[in-house]
């Protein structure tokens, strides 16, 4: 054997090398899509309830359809841009508004279908919608329905003594799988059993907005009312061996009977109670806590969109989102994945308005390095290119196919106010007006980008920026010297943090000149890879940090409801009562314009404060190809794929 | 007999190797900061448990990492953190395949220029072919395979229109990245197999071969070759090494949905769970490699022993 491979070895070799060319060669090929476009990275997940960020947006979207769609509208504005409006052209025909602006009623579509030629209920939206809070989702944008009725109750847990509950029992049909969830009972919570000591604290309603529900061990005490007879049982969602748990039943053995404490799945705010019904079959109502003008703008952001439920409960939470499995009710299907590759999409002839789609397939492709994807670009391999790189913007600017345009995001500086001395509001606002971001505009950044004098971008609707001043070098000294710093003495040395990326150093250096020349202040540079910049943010671990915001919505509050005391993405320990009660206070504002009036005060606030430096507005920065019809520069940068259309004629030129 | 044992003991030596790669690297992972759940927009704390406790991260170290190691052993790697459609094992196989064929090709590549150029340039030492060969294999060892992949890009997609800047599904899509990950191991194989060659053409029975009146092809290809293969094969064992590793940068700038690309991937996101098993599969691949290109050895050289 040996002596035999040992006179054809080199023979066999060749073999071996020739047939694994075959198969590497071989190794699936697709034929190309209609429109190709680079989607900059590979989306996290595409289920709805479970996706964050603009790359996921666009493919979910294209997949699934909520009750309203964002699509550009009306007349462009002096900078060319076509607003964005939430209109009745998706699931829902139509809708209407209680006087009071808290009752929203969808009508849902009779032609609305899935991609199997299931209709879509309003069922459907509502199973999906208690999917989308149900704690053990753990969707990460979940707050966005917290202004429907006891919303955040059922998302947190968050139970009083006396509430409505339901109660899932460990009988799930298929074990580990969420859906389809076990037998579920409805009742009342009498009692709720926690450790003697933080007793108090579980009853009280102090539950902030951060949280809330019931942490550690806990016995939930039910009453079931039926036909009459009141039974009365007791849960917990832990072990009943567990030790924590038997040391709650020997504390509470006495009041109560705790001889048949049973382990459930969920013990939870009964959702029959949330603000969230399927009337009729086609009939959707959803009633809020307060008047909330930019509900709509809600329904149509991709997180609410529904699922089919058949084909979640029967492949699983992961599984069914895949090609093959995957039913939606958006204009295109799912046909192949290929892990950081593409996404390839197909129009949905069950789509209720597919006569108007007009691409027949889609590659979504997942390029992360910018200059690859612009040589694709430029070579005819992609239509569409969401990221050209910067520093090339000034050439590419001066081409046709360039689309760019102001649109909701803000590039701007967090600062640590809990570090001294940048816990002195003159001093911040000494740094923020000896920052030239003009010339950063005009001179490291170049793509058109708008100096910021404010954090909210111009452009929403009926909103009046506040303002945080012009770059004014003496205004900024007086302010330092009032601040008990002349000239810089005596302020220690300023640190900006900002993840590794050419880009972010460019600008910090400029902004240490800047702070350097005009206030003599010195500073120093730190970048961290983006991994650990998140850390260290979140834990505060900085004087200036880096950072930017893209608007979910066109609304103010987007943008302001992060800086309210002890938010989750405030992270600069800034807490100021009175803003707190402006925001709060919009929340509950019908008069339009009242509210924005509101808004703006609580602006000039974080803008007088000024625990974060606004730099410049982004643009939007895309290369189409001129034969893409149907692409139109807009505020929130979206370009809903079933609005585009290939100009053939184009093509041949 | 001696195979078997041989390889027996390569399997035992794999198995601790993949256990000590496997714990340095988990605590590795877990003491550098950031973690899967962090991300641009903070999570509230009541999701940021539930996410926790989903993957088993609100647990003690100690039990993740016999929970994980246990899970590991069964071959079940988890669910991706970071690609949440798809389980560790499910992204694996679909880059492995991948990767392997981009290795493959640049592996053809590198030792059929490699060995063609190594082998005229043996036989007419000193020539103009001699000098340019080795002129190019010092460039191509010398030269970064990004630098080479930014030149060939510019020569041969936007001059000469020839392939498409990047992608992965067809031959012409391969051929660039291919021919980029192999050239540096071309360069290494053609310097080699010229050394070889030379000293195995002084040799007194390549002589007796020519004496014999066979052809200068025969004696070069059937008698000479043989012997100057020798270093090439025991220099495949890295090699293989580095076309692994070094097709990482590649993948990137050719769009290659293979391993490299999640690997990096995993490490920059703190996925966890794909990091592990990316970094577990390199370990077996590079084990497996290695006892391969020793058993070859051994078939071709009588005088090397298994042990």
């Amino acid at each position: 054997m040996v002596r035999f491979l040992r006179k054809y070895f080199p023979i066999c070799l060749l073999l071996l090398a020739g047939v694994s060319v075959i198969w590497a060669v071989n190794l699936g090929t697709l034929p190309p899509a209609e429109f190709v476009f680079n989607n900059g990275t590979e989306v996290k997940t595409i289920d709805p309830a479970k996706a964050t960020g603009v790359p996921e947006g666009r493919v979910i979207n294209a997949l699934y359809e909520g009750l309203l769609r964002s699509v550009p509208d009306g007349d462009p504005d002096e900078l060319g841009r076509t607003p964005t409006k939430p209109k009745a052209v998706a699931m829902a025909d139509d809708y209407r508004v209680s006087n009071d602006g808290t009752v929203y009623t969808f009508h849902i579509r009779d032609n609305a279908k899935w991609s199997n030629g299931d209709p879509v209920t309003a069922v459907d939206f509502a199973w999906s919608w208690m999917r989308f809070l149900h704690p053990e989702t753990a969707s990460e944008y979940n707050y966005q329905l917290f202004y429907a009725v006891n919303a955040s109750k059922f998302a947190f847990v968050d139970l009083q003594e006396g509430d409505p509950v339901e109660v899932e029992m460990k009988d799930r049909p298929v074990p580990g799988q969420m859906f389809p969830r076990g037998t579920v009972r409805h009742g009342r919570l009498v009692s709720l059993l926690q450790p003697h000591d933080d007793h108090q604290s579980a009853a009280d309603d102090g539950h902030g907005h951060g949280g809330g529900g019931i942490s550690g061990a806990a016995i939930f005490v039910v009453e079931f009312q039926q036909d009459g007879t009141v039974t009365t049982a007791a849960y917990t969602t832990q072990a009943v061996e567990s030790e924590e748990i038997q040391a709650l039943v020997n504390a509470y053995q006495g009041e109560y009977d705790l001889s048949e404490l049973t382990s459930v799945e969920h013990v939870l705010f009964d959702f029959e109670h949330v603000g969230i019904k399927a009337i009729s079959r086609n009939e959707f109502e959803v009633t809020l806590n307060s008047p909330t003008p930019y509900f709509p703008e809600l329904v149509a952001f991709y997180p609410l969109h529904p699922v089919h439920r058949p084909s979640l409960e029967k492949y699983g939470d992961r599984e069914f989102t895949k090609p093959g499995n995957l039913v939606g009710n958006g204009p295109f299907l799912l046909k192949e994945r290929r892990i950081r590759d593409r996404l390839r999409l197909v129009k949905n002839d069950q789509y209720w308005n597919a006569e108007n789609v007009h691409l027949e397939s889609v590659d979504v492709l997942a390029i992360q390095s910018e200059t690859t994807s612009l040589n694709m670009y430029l070579n005819g391999q992609l239509d569409w290119d969401t990221k050209p790189p910067n520093t090339l913007i000034p050439l590419l600017k001066q081409r046709e196919d360039f689309v760019s345009t102001p649109f909701l995001a803000c590039y701007f500086y967090r600062v640590n106010t809990s570090k001294p001395p940048l816990d002195n509001p003159l001093v911040r606002k000494a740094l923020n007006m000896a920052i030239d971001k003009q010339s950063i505009v005009d001179n490291i950044v170049k793509g058109g980008q708008i100096p910021a004098r404010s954090f909210v971008p111009p452009g929403m609707n009926g909103y009046e920026s506040a303002y945080c001043g012009e770059y004014n070098v003496q205004e900024a000294k007086r302010l330092l010297a009032e601040a008990g710093y002349p000239n810089g003495q005596g302020l220690p040395t300023i640190e900006i943090l900002y993840n590794t990326a050419d880009s972010h150093r460019d600008i910090a250096e400029v902004i240490q000149q800047d702070w350097k020349k005009n206030l003599g202040v010195d500073v120093s540079l730190r970048n961290l890879e983006w991994g650990t910049f998140l850390d260290t943010l979140r834990v505060g671990d900085y004087m200036v940090s880096r950072s930017g915001w893209i608007g979910d919505y066109a609304d103010p509050n987007t943008f302001l409801d992060m800086f309210v005391t002890d938010g989750p993405n405030n992270q600069t320990k800034w807490s100021s009562r009175a803003y707190d009660n402006d925001i709060e206070r919009a929340k509950y504002e019908s008069d339009p314009a009242k509210r924005m009036a509101i808004f703006k005060e609580a602006e000039q606030r974080l803008m007088d404060e000024q625990p974060i430096i606004p730099i410049y507005f982004y643009v939007s920065l895309n290369m189409v190809n001129t034969r893409v019809k149907g692409f139109s520069a807009n505020l929130q940068d979206v370009h809903p794929l079933h609005l585009l259309s290939i100009d053939s004629r184009g093509a041949e030129d | 007999m001696q195979v078997l044992m041989f390889l027996l003991k390569r399997f035992g030596w794999m198995i601790v190797t993949v256990w000590i790669v496997f714990t340095i690297s988990f605590f590795l992972m877990r003491h550098i900061p950031g973690g899967p759940l962090n991300g641009e927009r903070v999570l509230s704390e009541a999701v940021r448990a539930r996410l926790e406790a989903r993957y088993n991260l609100d647990a003690p170290l100690s039990e993740q990492y016999f929970t994980h190691l246990w899970n590991t052993m069964r071959l079940d790697f988890g669910p991706s953190f970071k690609l949440q459609d798809y389980t560790v094992n499910e992204v694996l196989a679909q880059g492995l395949p991948v990767s392997a064929a981009l290795g493959i090709l640049g592996m053809v590549f590198a030792i059929s220029i490699g060995m063609t150029s190594g082998v005229i340039s043996a036989v007419r030492r000193n020539s103009v072919y001699d000098y340019s060969f080795m002129l190019l294999a010092t460039l191509g060892i010398a030269i970064p395979n990004f630098v080479l992949a930014a030149m060939l890009i510019v020569i041969f997609v936007f001059n000469l229109q020839m392939f498409p800047a990047a992608g992965w599904g067809d031959l012409n899509q391969i051929i660039l990245p291919a021919f980029c990950l192999g050239a540096p191991f071309a360069g290494y194989i053609a310097r080699l197999t010229r050394t070889g060659m030379l000293e195995v053409l002084g040799n007194d029975y390549i002589r007796t071969a020519y004496a014999k009146g066979l052809s200068p092809r025969t004696v070069v290809l059937k008698h000479g070759l043989r012997g100057a293969l020798l270093p090439v094969v025991s220099y495949l064992g890295p090699a293989i090494a580095g076309i692994l590793t070094g097709s990482l940068v590649l993948e990137r700038i050719f769009v290659i949905p293979g391993m490299g690309s999640h690997f990096i991937e995993a490490a920059i996101q703190r996925d966890y769970t794909l990091a592990m098993g990316a970094l577990l599969t390199y370990t077996v691949l590079l084990f497996v490699m290695n006892t391969m290109v020793d058993l070859a050895y051994s078939i071709i050289d009588p005088r090397v022993k298994l042990e």
